[in-house]
């Protein structure tokens, strides 16, 4: 009896147990419905094309997939998957497929694909293994990049165009700079000589005349010579090495002692930094900025400091004078070529100067600008980027 | 002054397409105190004749310097400059390489070419007087030559 009862009571419990799972079961059937509804709907409604495929053909396919490839999901059902890649891409496609299936490959793979219009469209896709009716299989994800390739052609396009043109208009200029030399040597010469022969024995036009046409002749070949000087910023540039900017501006000083003991400027300096540049074209720069520093000068004498500050991973430079000044309306257009503010009576020079400042600092990826008021002096900047482990 | 003056001519040899710096060169001689017989060539091929007495120019003298334009018709500076450089009867004339070429490949080539001197023809007239004036002083009145070839006509 003992035995009995202990078997009913085990009965029961195992009933009670049995009902439990059954419910379980029965929550999980649902689960199941639930999630593989999910997996319906994601599977539609996503905006990636999505696909299972089973011994290389499609089993199944989302909305967007049919959307991109231009075919119903019974026209599919059952083709081969590589049937849709343009033929020359097969097997790269094929290839990637594998390696990414395999875990040896993270990253989607491009490749075109032929649509049902016969359009050629560049899709991405990734695969992963999945079980698809007790049966491995493939998801395929793919997504529509034609407009991006389109994008990144026309780019390409424009950039190759734009160094082409920027390369023809360097060397127009020095085509132009330089062969414009020799008859203008010229015309200079022979205009010379006539001052210098008859000079005096013509009459008073003619002195005036040939006057003019010697300085316009010497006008024309410092232009000329400016120009070259100015296309030779690209075309003789040097490759950059690490150059010490004491030194650099140590030398711009001695190139300009004259200019700076006539004016009586007093030019000083914070400590500069050691940078990753081309040692001439700093010391032009250097010069230029200085040199302007001290032409455009009040009637005091010059004062003018040079420094340098590191911001994050690159050099801010600054040249600060007590001079002139700019009104900040001319603050873009005084880099250009040729650009000139004042008579020539008034301050000598072609106006070349600071666009080759400009041309300097961009071939180093950096930017120059200037802050400054009308009578209250200018400080001219410029960016340079610092190289890994300097001094300050 | 060594004496060269009242002595015979300096026999210059201009080889230059340019008639106008032709003439300027002419010009700026005019004024030298060396008494000298400026002979004119425009092509390299001339050049090479007149050097070596060729056709009409059977009774050309041996010059005592060359003023030679790199960028010449027919046959360039530099042919010329290596004709003579490799020529033992005239690869003691000092050769002066004047041109309007400032680049420095073109420098770099012909100092390898053993041109005795490279200038650039400056833009400026004063400049360029000066600069024949130079070559003038420099080549034939303080440089001592080798006096071969001067009694070869």
């Amino acid at each position: 009896m003992k035995d009995i009862d202990k078997t009913k009571e085990q009965l029961i419990d195992e009933l009670a147990e049995m009902r439990l799972r059954i419910a379980e079961l029965e929550a999980g059937k649902t689960e199941l419905k639930q999630s593989e509804e999910l997996f319906r709907i994601l599977f539609h409604s996503s905006p990636i094309g999505i696909y299972i495929a089973q011994d290389g053909r499609f089993r199944f396919l989302g909305h967007q997939f049919a959307r991109i490839t231009g075919y119903n999901e019974d026209e599919l059902i059952g083709i081969s998957s590589l049937n849709l890649v343009l033929p020359e891409d097969r097997n790269a496609v094929r290839e990637n497929a594998v390696k990414m299936l395999k875990g040896e490959r993270s990253s989607g793979y491009e490749f075109r694909i032929i649509t049902k219009r016969a359009e050629t469209k560049w899709v991405m896709e990734t695969v992963a293994p999945v079980f698809y009716q007790r049966r491995r299989a493939t998801l395929g994800n793919l997504v529509d990049i034609t407009e991006r390739k389109q994008t990144e052609k026309e780019l390409k396009q424009i950039m190759a165009e734009m160094t082409c043109s920027n390369t023809e208009l360097e060397q127009f200029a020095h085509v132009v700079s330089h062969d414009l030399q020799e008859p203008l040597r010229m015309v200079s010469s022979y205009t010379q000589l006539l001052a210098r022969r008859y000079h005096g024995k013509l009459d008073g036009d003619a002195d005036e005349f040939i006057a003019y046409a010697v300085d316009g002749a010497n006008r024309m070949q410092v232009l000329l010579s400016d120009l070259l000087d100015y296309s030779r910023v690209g075309t003789r540039g040097k490759p950059f090495k690490v150059i010490y900017c004491e030194d650099v501006f140590d030398q711009a000083m001695a190139n300009m002692k004259l200019a700076i003991e006539e004016s009586g400027a007093v030019v000083s300096h914070d400590p500069l930094p050691i940078i990753m540049a081309d040692e001439g074209q700093l010391v032009q720069l250097f010069q230029n900025l200085i040199g302007n520093a001290v032409k455009f000068r009040n009637q005091e004498p010059p004062r003018i400091h040079v420094s340098a500050e590191k911001r994050r991973n690159e050099w801010v430079f600054s040249v600060r004078d007590n001079g002139i000044g700019i009104d900040p309306q001319h603050a873009q257009s005084i880099f250009e070529i040729f650009r000139r503010l004042h008579a020539r009576e008034e301050y000598p020079g072609t106006g070349m100067g600071l666009a080759i400042c400009k041309k300097i600092v961009e071939r180093h990826g950096g930017q120059i600008w200037v802050q400054s008021q009308s009578g209250e002096g200018s400080t001219f900047y410029f960016i340079i980027r610092a190289t890994e482990g300097e001094s300050p | 002054m060594n004496g060269q003056t009242v002595g015979r001519p300096i026999e210059i040899l201009l080889v230059e397409d340019n008639p106008g710096d032709v003439r300027l060169t002419v010009e700026a001689l005019k004024d030298g105190k060396v008494y000298n017989n400026l002979h004119v060539v425009k092509d390299g091929m001339e050049a090479t004749a007149f050097l070596h007495r060729e056709g009409k120019y059977e009774d050309a003298p041996h010059p005592d310097l060359i003023l030679l334009d790199l960028n010449l018709p027919k046959k360039d500076g530099h042919e010329v400059l290596t004709e003579i450089k490799e020529d033992p009867m005239l690869k003691h004339i000092p050769v002066v390489v004047l041109t309007g070429s400032e680049s420095e490949e073109d420098i770099l080539k012909t100092y390898n070419l053993r041109a005795n001197c490279y200038i650039t023809k400056p833009i400026d007239l004063e400049h360029f007087i000066m600069v024949v004036k130079s070559i003038e002083d420099f080549w034939l009145t303080i440089v001592k030559l080798p006096s071969e070839g001067r009694n070869g006509r």
